[in-house]
């Protein structure tokens, strides 16, 4: 785990077996949950797992939040945030 | 005729093989996930797509019979339901869950580059040629709990024609598909590149069972070739063992291909024999599906480590599953994509063995996989 941003945490869990991906998603996305809500943090999730680029993003609007999914090469970005 | 009957089955299953691999990828069309989720995340959102499945693939499959186009039917190495094939449902469950994918969501991905289904594949094939080892005590278990008069399918049992009770099977699950899509419940926003929607895999794969079932003369299978695989490697170091295992000397393939009209004879052991024909090229064509959709969209990928547990957790769910498709016996793909269609008993109790072992596996996942 690394600090891209002051304001964005980083999770490169490319190439993880799935589910992995959205526990990791889920358990972070809820333990940062009021930094979230609040703007002061947004969540960057790297992953090559194809189901987690719908399955993060759905999970994360039903917390309330906000999911952008953007293609880099080889993998997706998925940045959680709490306001788009 | 321009190709000879071996060479012409080889590339119909290689073809199926792609097309599966490739629809697959691009949908992830994970059948393991699906009974994971039901349990892990509460959610029936994937499994949807298996139950329009198993609904088209009844109607494909009956309407086929009705036209005389499956002179095979039950279709070959089908086995009687036996009490014993759901412990090995069971272990399957676990296994699936843990490898993060079944025998044939493995494939496709390890096609895709994924390290963890590398590790997955190569415990699969452990677990098949494990069980060579205790084959004659599990045979005589199986054996002995046998039901339903070893008939193999419940029409079979009852004897009644299959028409009927397909009928209200499609009924009660075309039902649920029609409620589903009501309540736009069968698709979801996607964000990856060149996705499809499950149902629409589903559709595909419905398409390509009942190709397989008309062109090879049964619907997909490949985990004997698991331990085919097995054997073949296992004979290189220890002939005279390999020899010595009634599992590797068994010949359970034995029909006439409706196609060719060759007679195909074969089994788990390591001779390039019909089932070396079957199920290698399909094998060959998933792994190959998923790998040219993955190159297609840009997401090819071998760069990509995944914690140790995860390949612990890769190589004993390979093993479990290995060891499973053989007990059970067979795996998910040949007993959901073609036995549940055709009402096939031991396919039903696979289905019980599979629900508990995918609960099992979601458990022990979250405790101690994924940290």
């Amino acid at each position: 785990m690394t600090s891209a941003a002051v304001d964005t945490i980083e999770y490169d869990i490319r190439g993880q077996i799935c589910p992995s991906t959205l526990l990791i998603a889920l358990r972070e996305i809820n333990s940062h949950a009021p930094a979230l809500r609040n703007g002061a943090v947004a969540l960057l999730f790297l992953t090559t797992n194809r189901a987690s680029t719908h399955t993060i993003p759905e999970s994360a609007h039903n917390m309330g939040f906000y999911a952008e999914v953007t293609q880099h090469d080889g993998y997706y970005a998925i940045k959680v945030s709490g306001n788009d | 005729m321009l190709l000879s009957p071996a060479v012409m089955l080889a590339v119909i299953g290689l073809i199926l093989g792609l097309i599966a691999g490739f629809v697959m990828h691009r949908a992830d069309f994970c059948i393991a996930g699906m009974f994971r989720d039901l349990f892990l995340f509460k959610s029936a959102a994937t499994l949807r797509a298996l139950v329009l499945y198993l609904a088209v693939a009844m109607v494909l499959f009956e309407g086929a019979r009705l036209l005389g186009l499956l002179p095979l039917y039950p279709f070959p190495l089908l086995s009687p339901a036996s009490l014993a094939g759901t412990l090995g449902g069971v272990l399957f469950g676990i296994g699936m869950v843990l490898a993060g994918g079944c025998v044939v969501g493995t494939l496709y991905r390890l096609g895709a580059g994924n390290r963890p289904s590398l590790v997955a594949f190569i415990g699969l094939i452990i677990g098949s040629t494990l069980y060579a080892e205790f084959h004659p005590f599990w045979k005589s278990i199986l054996t002995a709990t046998t039901l339903f008069s070893g008939s193999i399918t419940i029409p079979q049992y009852l004897s009644l024609s299959p028409t009927p009770l397909v009928a209200v099977a499609v009924a009660l699950l075309g039902a649920l598909v029609v409620s589903w899509f009501r309540h736009g419940q069968l698709s979801r926003r996607l964000y990856a590149k060149g996705a499809m929607q499950l149902w629409q895999a589903a559709l595909v794969l419905a398409g390509v069972s009942l190709a397989s079932y008309l062109l090879i003369g049964m619907p997909l299978g490949i985990t004997t070739a698991y331990a085919k695989i097995g054997a073949m490697g296992e004979q290189l170091v220890f002939p005279n063992h390999v020899a010595g295992l009634g599992f590797f000397a068994s010949q359970p393939l034995s029909y006439r291909n409706p196609l060719t009209g060759t007679m195909l004879t074969g089994g788990p052991g390591p001779d390039l024999d019909g089932i070396a024909l079957i199920q290698f090229p399909l094998i060959a064509g998933i792994i190959l599906g998923g790998t040219v959709s993955a190159l297609s969209l840009g997401e090819f990928t071998l760069g990509h480590p995944a914690p140790w547990r995860q390949y612990l957790s890769a190589a004993v769910g390979g093993i479990l599953m290995g060891l499973a498709s053989r007990m059970a016996p067979a795996c998910n793909i040949w007993h959901f994509l073609g036995g549940l269609p055709i009402l096939a008993f031991s396919s039903i109790f696979f289905l019980a063995g599979i629900l508990p072992g995918a609960w099992l596996g979601a458990c022990i996942l979250t405790r101690w996989v994924v940290r």
